[in-house]
């Protein structure tokens, strides 16, 4: 079966539309979201709508979870005071605009899904999670040290991991086996919707395919898939310079950083 | 910025309180400000011994890993479980409550290797 994963939209719905038609047009047998649905755009409503209206599973992000909770505080783990300043604006801008039915539903959104395959007279679990499990706003960047992420994945009972937050995709195969026995895990950053930042402002998600062959012993018997796909950027940047928003996220939406 | 006068610094961020033969390391408050909300610390085993400035484990926090260096070699003794229930107590508590491990000390001659508050203090620049 082909699942399709998909996260960090942060209001952006001429990115999400386009996803959408995208992801139609490949059929896939189930869709997740992975959570951030909201922030530094002006359609927090509208993104949260077209996604309820599609009835699909989706977890909460950090900036789900803080909106949802009408905070001020969206656990970004921003670097420099500048960056503060201008997820401060975000913040207040995103919570003046929320409406009371949409922020109720970020406020309900499970953190977790954890799905189990059963193949092979074996349990494949694949884990759903915004930041870590652990953390909803961990940043599990490519770099991470191996031992690191392995031991996420072993606490977690996760086979195959996918995430988003960074914004950053990439597919990393670890091998957590003992005594010559392999033990493929698969982690997996989807990427970001409405605001990437690996220099491609094209938006991003992820394909995971499992077939009846699909194994911890089999590295290859799990496939993935980035897909990119063009939308209307101009017209998300310029909304972006059209509010109050800071006119710098309209530069990083062109740019993808 | 603390920086508790009674304790010995190394320049990778560590501090070490004497406590006669044994003792006890952590991460200073500089170093917890710089890594920002810790969410796991991985420590060695008891019984494993560490040279001066040698890697003795790490800690992982929201955005980044940072690995941990022995101010003083020895062998470890204790490490502080209360960390894994609740690793922002190296946030909140550096010098306390968010102590790393208990170590008995090979040799107190290091402790000349390592720098008293004052001097630790113009190291990081406050």
């Amino acid at each position: 079966m082909n699942i399709a994963l998909f996260s960090d939209i942060h209001a952006n719905l001429p990115a999400l539309e386009a996803f959408f038609k995208d992801v139609d047009a490949r059929n896939p047998d189930a869709i997740y979201c992975l959570g951030d649905l909201v922030g530094y755009n002006i359609w927090p409503n509208e993104v949260v709508n077209e996604i309820r209206k599609r009835k699909i599973p989706t977890i909460a992000g950090n900036y789900d979870f803080g909106i949802g909770r009408m905070s001020n505080e969206c656990g970004c783990a921003y670097k420099t005071d500048h960056e503060k300043d201008n997820g401060n604006i975000s913040i207040s801008f995103t919570n003046s605009t929320m409406k009371d039915e949409e922020r109720k539903y970020l406020r309900t959104l499970p953190a977790h899904i954890k799905v189990e395959f059963q193949l092979n007279e074996d349990k494949l679990n694949l884990l759903l999670v915004h930041g870590s499990p652990r953390k909803i706003n961990e940043y599990l960047f490519e770099d991470r040290e191996e031992k690191s992420m392995l031991r996420i994945m072993e606490q977690a009972d996760a086979d195959i991991m996918c995430f988003g937050h960074t914004h950053k995709p990439y597919h990393r195969i670890l091998n957590s086996g003992i005594d010559g026995q392999n033990h493929f895990r698969h982690a997996i950053n989807i990427g970001s919707v409405g605001k990437p930042k690996d220099t491609n402002p094209q938006g991003g998600y992820v394909m995971l395919t499992i077939n009846d062959n699909s194994s911890i012993l089999d590295k290859e018997s799990i496939q993935i898939e980035f897909i990119r796909f063009n939308y209307d950027v101009e017209t998300a940047a310029k909304a972006v310079e059209d509010s109050p928003l800071p006119n710098e996220f309209a530069d990083m939406l062109r740019r993808g950083f | 910025m603390n920086i508790p006068t009674e304790l010995y610094y190394s320049k990778e961020h560590t501090w070490l309180k004497i406590e006669s033969d044994i003792g006890i390391i952590g991460i200073t408050d500089f170093a917890q400000s710089e890594l920002g909300e810790i969410v796991y610390v991985d420590l060695p085993n008891n019984g494993y011994t560490f040279k001066q400035h040698e890697v003795f484990g790490s800690v992982e926090a929201l955005k980044t890993v940072s690995d941990l260096f022995m101010p003083i070699s020895g062998k470890v003794i204790e490490t502080n479980k209360a960390l894994l229930k609740d690793p922002t107590l190296v946030n909140n508590e550096p010098f306390t409550n968010g102590w790393m491990m208990k170590i008995e000390i090979e040799s107190k001659e290091e402790l000349s290797n390592l720098l008293p508050a004052a001097e630790y203090q113009k190291t990081i620049g406050v």
